[in-house]
């Protein structure tokens, strides 16, 4: 893997120099790193070319990015580097229904001077839904790699932001030198979610709801102002430019539909209110509680991408004279667990044809999670729909992607041993016919994925100096962390002589960092959260004063010393 | 004027049949009726008398020596919600309780366990006007926000004067910031909205086919509504001298319903009050927790009542809806009301308040059956609530009641996870502060 | 002749006092010597005396009983009719301390530093509290009045609802409030089990440490040598058994801890206060033999698990497994419904005769003042209510309140603004205009 690593380093340097294209004829690589050829054959493979779709023996062709012929008795092109697909499952490229993949998370947006909370800019409201997700894309995101690595090919990737982060875009996980060439197609949906503005409006799920109205309710109007004046202007006030407004014109004429990101029941339910009132096309992604929807789903005609992040199995007391009442707490709590992990196959036996998405999970549970799916009752030919063929529908590329026919994409997994086989390990990834080779390791089960937690604490470890502003000006200080065998803590401190406070709850994972603590606010004990992304040495985070449901910008950077 | 389609999701709710046989039936409208049965058909009260038969396949309850009384109402209530305050904003009249309902919440059953059929979950204080409140039926059991709303049901909407508002002006550094403020800000809005009625009522009257259609504001609409008498409002309020003012106010809008919550201070203007045809929705003895509630007294309710002011208890808390029943009885203690009138605080006169009481509020032919059961006089230290029911559905049996009653459970959840209540974090209407004075936050001072 | 000066004195004296008691407006507590005949008299400690008189003289229960020689110079009130209680200790409140609650200048209850054990919430006290007396005309007589805060706050003290300086107030008990470490969860963000226990470990270290240096402190605080250290000196009254201790803790699991660890430490005079959940750890409990206070019981379960009527349960489970129980609302300005805490106990499994005793003779006994509190016994303290009926019961109204032997103006704002209020003057019209004609 770290010599992989490596190759692709290179790559990335050497890419702009070579300009590299999806045609290679007639450029020299004096890194030798190129391939030889972009037509490769996988013979004596079993080939799964759609979910229930299985062929023995087969062989499958891929030419300049496209797959040219599948078959038991195929020719195999004198060009082609042949591949020896013995004890291979070929499959088709995973589609990830929603996700960031590939996208950068931008700064948080800067808290205006004088913000008049009531009516902030759009910018820090979160209202840019005329935002195109390629502008946050960047061609070297590690999430790319990190998802073709267990099999996805192709993402639905939303931007990040607030409430209207902007439209999302189909992109293809592949290498190239500029986010243009990752593109699949572009405005695949407007994005939305359930995520207020720091202490301005709209602030939580109250003023979202609300807002969201308003917004569409004024794009209608102006849509209709618009084509008014377009017929004919005469004696008709110009409409101005309305961008925001504009971005929900394809929404109001159904070519594009709103995925909204609701992870539980009652925000999925939310956004089903929302296409009841306003008739809009509803995609549900990222939904996490599922089981009770499944009419509510139907009667509306949503279309549904199940998140694949599960709850952790709950571990029951080893206390062998534990209560009755624990028993049943965990007898309970594991009823529950089994609702997140068998919803799938019950949605499925509803006739709800969903796919998946990746976006609250982490790539390196996501196999895992998928078998134990798999295990409570969704067939593996389900699953594989809900990882292709689904996806695909949903998204409206059937055409070109989902399973392997002659004519589409060479997006295609190629794994030693069937995939849903806990031990089986992908050894080929073709996206857009271009091969990525991984390690198969002999043996026992491979760990893959997290770095170690030590590993990951020390990227944390030592002195922040912190900043935020309030309305007495800016205040500053230091967070420190230390590892004390493998428990964080913290303190904070401040540089106008407040007492130190200690850090409490303090977790680091995938490079998010929260911590709480605790001040006096004149004899009242006022809890504050902080959340926010550690990128190298800066931070970049939101604190949250719980009591007040009150948030603000809080920035630190690593002291290098 | 009404663009939000209300009633979009709305599930067929359970309804029930019983007879509720050899009751003392405290009807509120009529009495108290001992040896008295109480028959339920498809979740209406059908008949009250003596010596029902059971019609064929329904339930018979057996109230001998228990106290039969409408379903308690709270008038002000922030459980089964999963946010309270859009505080952001000093004016928030476009958004709505009614996104943010939470079925899930196992203070329903508790407040169901309190005798509580119904309850006004209400946005918080933090704003002038703040959003519109959603008046629920506790149909626990449903994971479905649609079946808990109380069909039918007018709209209302919370504003709110005083401290809260003004701290959340001081701490934004826009108006209000005083009590001046709160009024200028309640006009100025008013005036918009009369403004935006007219630029949609002209558009609306031109014939030309080549007309082009004004701003759309969900929050002008919404105060329209109000103006129109459409949404019945709400204000918490705890001074007199506010009190007085927002009755000015509607005065010069021509806006006619109007009820205070909390208002502490309410029994200072009663005359005023019963004037307007204000009701005020009251504590029974909260006061002292903030300046403005320092010149309190527990006979608040009592003397509104003596001054012919429509007058309920509420709870505004997870904990004190449990046993609004007990809060109704200090006013027999803080004012010597009689057993109907204390227990009216909790079952018609909210009702009345809410624009539900053609529904319920009282045991009466024809409403739906929202009915508690308790096995002594409900005003009583000693009594418990046995059963009650919505639309006749028994949700809560204390004979039939398992501990847990969670319906979600986060599986990542601890088996034992503790919370200790405390007093001072209770809710009352600190719910409202839903902004941070940031020098009281950085400052031991 | 002493009797002759005595019956003298009072007849001059009589007229005397009627002016006193209401010069300008103002009503004043009436200190004489009282015969309060012809009530129902619930002694507490001695059974219910259906038709007694009860004589209060300086002070004191002078004499109880169904035939009492009334004294002659006893100014005598007939209760026909009425009840006649012991006052009800409110055995955890900060009365005296806060006034405003949003209003941070209002409020004296919490002092700066974790380990503060020396300071003293007697101190504090504003004896003119306006909730003073909106909560002694509802029978309350007593309250423990608590610092809160770190580790260890504070010490609280017992206090009467009449006075005029804290010590006069001062109702002779103390005791150091200590902070069991919690495994609870606080606040809305969950903590996982690890984070949990690594702070319950800290704070428990915090404890531990203090209490250390306090034990040493105790040895060596006689000699001329040691340092003066205010904190540990606090500290060493509970170690040696001079003060009390009051350990919070609620959660079943940090029960256990505290118990182990008072055993541990060996100390005597220790009260668990709180004990939300002490109903699951009650068999426990009564084995330490500790005494407990609890309440709030209007409160919410602990658990979203548990049962709607956990709370109301809890003393009554703990009583009937042997602990000796009082209830507290850990409230200020409401602390005036200490009764209907005893009520929802009473009604949940408690029983009448108990949730009494938990409000008053428990609550003094355990704050080591059952000698002069919580129960109608001769040479105790005057603090008695006389009531229409069962204090418990929401509708009874309290007539008269006794506190040291003082007639306590049955008036607080509460009435006062009742009293100008009801029937406004002016109405809705100042100046009612006059139609000619």
């Amino acid at each position: 893997m770290k010599i992989l690593r490596k190759t692709l380093f290179r790559l990335l340097f050497i890419l702009p120099l070579i300009g590299f294209t999806s045609n290679i004829k007639a450029q020299s690589d004096p890194t030798g790193e190129s391939p030889a050829t972009r037509t490769y054959a996988i013979t004596n493979a079993t080939i799964v070319q759609a979910p229930g779709k299985l062929m023995e023996e087969g062989t499958i062709v891929i030419t300049d990015g496209l797959i040219t012929a599948v078959g038991k008795n195929v020719n195999i092109p004198v060009t082609a580097e042949v591949i020896d697909g013995t004890d291979m499952f070929i499959y088709p490229g995973f589609i990830d229904g929603m996700s960031n993949t590939g996208a950068e998370r931008p700064a948080n947006p800067e808290r205006p001077d004088n913000l008049f909370t009531p009516d902030p800019p759009n910018y820090y409201a979160g209202i840019t839904p005329e935002n195109q997700v390629i502008d946050q894309i960047k061609v070297d995101e590690n999430s790319i790699e990190a998802m073709r690595k267990v099999g996805f090919t192709i993402s639905h990737t939303v931007p990040y932001g607030r409430m209207l982060p902007g439209s999302g875009a189909l992109i293809l996980l592949r290498d190239a030198d500029h986010p243009d060439k990752l593109i699949l197609t572009e405005g695949s949906s407007l994005y939305s979610q359930f995520s207020g503005a720091p202490g301005a409006y709209p602030g939580n799920t109250l003023g979202i709801m609300a807002k969201f109205r308003n917004l569409y309710k004024n794009a209608e109007l102006s849509k209709s102002h618009s084509e008014l004046y377009a017929s004919n202007p005469e004696g008709i006030t110009r409409p101005t430019r309305d961008r925001v407004s504009e971005a929900f014109y394809p929404v109001i004429e159904k070519r594009q539909s709103i995925f909204y990101n609701a992870s539980n029941s009652l925000e999925a339910r939310r956004a089903m209110r929302l296409q009841k009132e306003l008739g809009f096309n509803l995609v549900l992604g990222n939904l996490q509680e599922g089981w009770d929807l499944a009419n509510e789903i139907k009667s509306t005609n949503t279309k549904v991408f199940m998140s694949l992040e599960l709850p952790k199995e709950p571990k029951n007391s080893k206390e062998e004279d534990k209560s009755d009442e624990v028993k049943r707490l965990e007898e309970r709590r594991m009823e529950f667990y089994k609702k997140y992990v068998t919803q799938y196959a019950e949605l499925q036996k509803a006739g709800i044809k969903f796919g998946f998405s990746s976006i609250d999970a982490r790539s390196s549970q996501l196999k895992d999670n998928l078998l134990t799916i798999i295990e409570n009752g969704l067939s593996e030919d389900q699953a594989l729909a809900a990882l292709t063929t689904n996806s695909a529908e949903l998204l409206g590329i059937s055409k070109i992607a989902g399973t392997l026919d002659e004519g589409k994409i060479g997006n295609l997994i190629v794994s030693k041993g069937s995939y849903f086989e806990k031990k089986s390990q992908i050894k080929y990834v073709f996206v857009d016919g271009e091969k990525h080779e991984y390690d198969v390791k002999d043996g026992s089960k491979v760990k893959e994925g997290d770095e170690t937690p030590v590993a990951n604490l020390e990227a944390i470890l030592g002195t922040w100096n912190y900043e935020f502003t309030t309305p007495q000006g800016t205040q500053t200080g230091s967070f420190i962390f230390t590892n004390e065998s493998d428990i964080l803590s913290g303190t904070m401190t401040s540089s106008d002589g407040t007492p130190d406070t200690e850090l409490q709850n303090i977790s680091f994972l995938n490079g998010e960092l929260s911590f709480d603590f605790s001040i006096d606010a004149g004899g009242q004990s006022v809890d504050i959260v902080v959340v926010g992304v550690v990128d190298g040495n800066n931070y970049e985070a939101e604190a949250s004063v719980a009591a007040f449901n009150f948030t603000f910008p809080i920035q630190a950077t690593k002291d290098e010393a | 004027m009404l663009f939000l389609c209300t009633s979009v999701l709305q599930a067929q709710t359970k309804k029930g049949d019983v007879l509720i046989k050899n009751g003392t039936v405290i009807t509120i409208t009529d009495g108290t009726q001992e040896n008295t049965d109480v028959l339920v058909r498809n979740g209406k009260i059908d008949r009250i008398g003596k010596n029902l038969k059971a019609p064929n396949g329904v339930e018979e309850v057996d109230a001998t020596g228990k106290f039969v009384m409408p379903g308690i109402i709270d008038a002000h209530s922030h459980i089964a919600g999963t946010s309270i305050n859009e505080g952001t904003s000093q004016v928030t009249a476009e958004v709505s309780m009614e996104d943010v309902v939470d079925p899930l919440d196992v203070g329903i059953y508790r407040a169901l366990a309190g005798g509580v059929t119904s309850i006004h979950l209400m946005h918080g204080s933090a704003n002038v006007i703040g959003g519109q409140n959603e008046t629920l039926k506790l149909r626990w059991g449903s994971t479905n926000p649609e079946d808990l709303r109380f069909e039918g049901a007018p709209r209302t909407i919370k504003f709110a004067l005083g401290e809260n508002p003004t701290r959340g002006g001081r701490s934004r550094g826009i108006q209000p910031q005083s009590r001046m403020g709160v009024e200028a800000m309640l006009r100025n809005t008013f005036n918009d909205a009369i403004k935006y009625r007219d630029a949609w009522n002209a558009y609306r009257s031109n014939k030309s086919s080549r007309k082009v259609a004004p701003e759309y504001s969900l929050r002008m609409e919404t105060m329209v509504d109000i103006l129109e008498g459409e949404v019945l409002v709400h204000c918490h309020s705890y001074r007199a001298d506010e009190i007085y003012m927002l009755m000015k106010v509607f005065s010069d809008f021509g806006i006619e319903k109007l009820t205070f919550q909390h208002a502490n201070e309410a029994y200072k203007v009663a005359p005023e009050l019963a004037e307007f045809g204000a009701s005020a929705s009251v504590f029974s003895d909260w006061w002292a927790y903030k300046l403005e509630v320092y010149y309190s007294t527990a006979y608040n309710a009592a003397i509104l009542t003596e001054n012919g002011v429509t007058t309920s208890i509420n709870s505004d808390s997870g904990e004190l809806i449990r046993h609004l029943f007990h809060e109704a009885a200090k006013t027999q203690k803080y004012g010597d009301l009689s057993d109907n009138e204390a227990l009216a605080l909790i079952t018609l006169n909210p009702a009345k308040q809410l624009g539900i009481d053609n529904r319920v509020g009282s045991l009466e032919k024809g409403k739906d059956a929202d009915i508690a059961i308790f096995d002594n006089h409900p005003l009583s230290i000693y009594a418990v609530p046995q059963m009650t029911f919505v639309d006749g559905v028994k949700y809560f049996d204390i004979e039939n009641d398992a501990a847990d009653q969670r319906i979600y459970i986060d599986p990542e959840s601890t088996v034992e996870n503790v919370q200790i209540f405390h007093a001072e974090d209770h809710d009352r209407c600190m719910e409202g502060a839903n902004v941070v004075n940031f020098t009281d936050l950085f400052n031991n001072k | 002749m002493k009797k002759f000066i005595s019956i003298l004195s009072v007849l001059v004296l009589l007229p005397l006092f009627a002016a006193a008691q209401n010069d300008g407006g103002i009503v004043r507590a009436d200190n004489s010597k009282f015969a309060l005949t012809n009530a129902k008299i619930y002694t507490v400690t001695n059974g219910v005396i259906e038709n007694g008189t009860i004589i209060i003289n300086n002070g004191i229960i002078e004499a109880v009983g169904a035939d009492i020689n009334i004294p002659g110079d006893a100014q005598v009130i007939d209760y026909s009719g009425q009840e006649i209680y012991p006052g009800m200790i409110d055995s955890g409140t900060r009365l005296g301390l806060s006034e405003i609650g949003s209003i941070s200048e209002a409020n004296d209850f919490r002092e700066f530093g974790e380990i503060t054990p020396n300071m003293q919430a007697l101190t504090a006290v504003n004896p003119n509290s306006v909730a003073i007396p909106v909560t002694r005309v509802s029978g309350v007589t007593s309250a423990l009045t608590m610092p809160a805060g770190g580790p260890l706050p504070g010490t609280a003290a017992t206090i009467s609802l009449f006075g005029y300086t804290p010590d006069q107030m001062f109702a002779g008990s103390k005791g150091v409030v200590m902070n069991f470490p919690s495994t609870a969860q606080r606040g809305w963000r969950r903590r996982t089990p690890e984070q949990i226990e690594k702070a319950r470990e800290k704070a428990q270290e915090t404890i531990n440490d203090a209490f250390d240096k306090a034990e040493l402190y105790a040895k060596i605080k006689e000699s001329d040598d040691a340092r003066y250290y205010p904190e540990m000196e606090a500290l060493a009254k509970v170690v040696n058994g001079e003060v009390l201790l009051y350990i919070e803790v609620n959660s079943a699991k940090d029960i256990l801890s505290a118990l182990e660890w008072i055993e541990e430490r060996g100390y005597e005079n220790v009260v668990l206060t709180g004990v939300a959940e002490g109903w699951r750890v009650a068999d426990e409990i009564a084995e330490s033999g500790l005494p407990v206070i609890t309440g709030p019981v209007l409160s919410t379960p602990t658990r979203g698990s548990d049962a709607y009527d956990t709370a109301y349960k809890n003393p009554g489970l703990m009583q009937k497994a042997g602990i000796k129980v009082a209830l507290r609302t850990m409230d200020t300005e409401n602390s005036r419904n200490l009764p209907y805490n005893a009520g929802f106990a009473a009604t949940y499994g408690m029983g009448k005769e108990e949730a009494l005793k938990a409000i008053t003779i428990n609550a003094a006994e355990i704050m080591g003042v059952g000698d002069q509190l919580g129960s109608i016994e001769v040479g105790k303290k005057a603090n008695i209510f006389v009531s229409t009926g069962d204090p418990f019961q929401t509708s009874t109204k309290i007539l008269d309140v006794f506190i040291d032997g003082y007639k306590i103006p049955m008036t607080s704002r509460h009435t006062e603004l009742y009293d100008e209020f009801l029937n406004r003057t002016p109405g809705l019209n100042k100046n009612a205009v006059k139609v000619d004609g």
